[in-house]
């Protein structure tokens, strides 16, 4: 275990000072995405807001919570799709970067950051969405936003074990890239993105107290929603992160020499 | 002192069987060679106990059939496989010319594409400057070199590749297979490049199933069969000429 462990951080570190590589190469994918378009990755921007208006054109609900569901849904969509998009994305990640696992030496860890910076590139946009429509709905830049961003940062910091673990999944499984879209698709009715918990409905409150992610988008959302710093939310956070980073690190310390034959 | 040790390199994987829905004769995946069972668990020998020592000035060819070894070992001394069995011993900068068109963006210029390429090559920002005029000048793109890598015709983009994983000369050069590129004129200059690589590079090793090409080019011959030396021959090499184009 020492031993993949040693390998994975060596891996780690090599990608790490091959940086100036994923980043450009993160960079030409965003931009060969949205090339020939008028918008750009302003698109990214545009699909974001539009999301969040029919959520809450189809879902405010009437009465005195009205005024925060916007900021409710702003949040929860803005973290979700980030997840979402993390998570779909790595599973066939191995296999999309065949050619260079087969024909170079670059640290598997490479891939992993090209991808995730991908990822943050992508969220920048929906960022900056997701802050208009909260001045716009009249939520005051308090001091508690802080911790939101401390929140965003955790997210981030799970991000390159995220990606790591569904990679060697799709490499090891190449079905699941199929059953993760499905389960992502469904996932979102089970995550509080866009409802709330009310604490009366049963299946509600299991799906909101036993699914993970709820507390990956509270850690965000409810800093600037309720002003409050959730603990609770962080510790179960902090807690996940870490058992995905130790999972991602056996991974890419016991396999990342395997890969090259699963692809 | 640049050099090269093999001892007793074995390499052997599990033909993993993926957890796939689909049938059994899709689920197979990784380079060629012999394929043994031990119980139910299928494992391919793709090289088997190849000891062998090569030192500055070595040009080594190998050849043998189609699934003899000749990439595998090429990729174990690259590191991309990693040996089960034996050890090897690599003096000296490494480099490789298995996919000449790897990192190349259709929609990036063929100036942006030659940045891209280096920086995987592991160049420095100031390696890629000193290169970048010789590469586009070797290439011989002109104005090209602004426009967008799917702008290039096969030729063109086959003359910047080439250019480009050419530029730097590594200590220990291993190739696969001959690099066609371009037309006829630039073919002979791309000879006289690989002409020159092979008088700086310490060690050359040389995939090819061109038996003159192997044999103007290099100074030692080893044929592998099922994963195994057959042969390892000492001769010196004949000029290059006419017999050595494809």
């Amino acid at each position: 275990m020492i031993a993949a462990l040693n390998g994975a951080v060596d891996d780690i570190s090599k990608a790490m000072k091959l940086h100036r590589v994923w980043i450009a190469l993160a960079h030409e994918d965003i931009g060969d995405q949205h090339r020939r378009t008028t918008l750009g990755p302003l698109w990214l921007l545009v699909n974001y807001v539009a999301f969040v208006g029919t959520f809450v054109f189809v879902f405010q609900p009437a009465g005195k919570d009205a005024a925060g569901y916007s900021a409710y849904v702003a949040i929860g969509l803005l973290v979700w799709f980030y997840l979402m998009e993390v998570m779909s994305t790595s599973v066939a990640l191995f296999q999309r970067e065949e050619s260079f696992i087969e024909g170079t030496t670059l640290p598997l860890f490479v891939y992993v950051m090209r991808l995730g910076l991908q990822s943050v590139i992508r969220a920048g946009y929906a960022i900056a969405g997701c802050i208009a429509i909260l001045i716009v709905s009249g939520s005051p830049v308090t001091f508690p936003w802080l911790w939101s961003l401390a929140g965003l940062l955790l997210i981030l910091f799970v991000t390159p074990a995220l990606t790591t673990v569904f990679a060697f999944l799709g490499a090891f499984f190449p079905d699941s890239q199929f059953i993760v879209g499905n389960l992502l698709r469904v996932g979102m009715f089970f995550t509080p993105v866009f409802w709330m918990n009310n604490g009366q409905d049963p299946i509600q409150k299991y799906a909101y107290e036993w699914n993970p992610f709820t507390y990956f988008l509270e850690i965000v959302r409810l800093p600037i929603i309720n002003g409050e710093f959730p603990v609770h939310a962080f510790i179960v956070t902090i807690i996940a992160s870490l058992l995905t980073w130790a999972i991602a690190l056996l991974l890419l310390g016991r396999y990342r020499k395997q890969v090259v034959f699963l692809i | 002192m640049v050099s090269i040790k093999l001892d007793s390199v074995s390499l052997v994987y599990k033909l993993h069987e993926k957890l796939t829905l689909s049938a059994p004769d899709r689920r197979v995946s990784g380079p060629g060679g012999r394929i043994e069972s031990s119980g139910r668990k299928q494992f391919v020998q793709a090289l088997d106990g190849v000891s062998f020592e090569l030192k500055a000035g070595d040009r080594l060819g190998l050849v043998g059939p189609n699934g003899a070894g000749k990439t595998t070992l090429l990729k174990v001394l690259y590191g991309i496989y990693e040996p089960t069995e034996g050890s090897i011993a690599i003096e000296g900068k490494v480099d490789a010319l298995f996919n000449i068109n790897i990192g190349f963006r259709r929609e990036a210029t063929g100036r942006r594409n030659i940045v891209l390429r280096g920086l995987i090559s592991g160049w420095t920002e100031a390696e890629i400057e000193e290169k970048m005029e010789d590469i586009i000048a070797f290439s011989e793109l002109g104005d090209f070199i602004d426009l967008p890598f799917k702008s290039y015709s096969q030729g063109m983009a086959a003359r910047l590749a080439f250019s480009a994983a050419t530029a730097l000369d590594p200590e220990i050069l291993l190739m696969d297979e001959w690099i066609g590129a371009g037309d006829a004129s630039f073919q002979d200059k791309a000879k006289r490049r690989m002409d020159e690589l092979a008088e700086k590079a310490g060690i050359i090793v040389l995939a090819s199933h061109n038996e003159s090409l192997i044999q103007s080019v290099c100074t030692k011959k080893l044929t592998l069969k099922s994963g195994r030396i057959e042969s390892l021959t000492t001769e010196p090499p004949k000029r290059m000429g006419s017999a050595a184009k494809r």
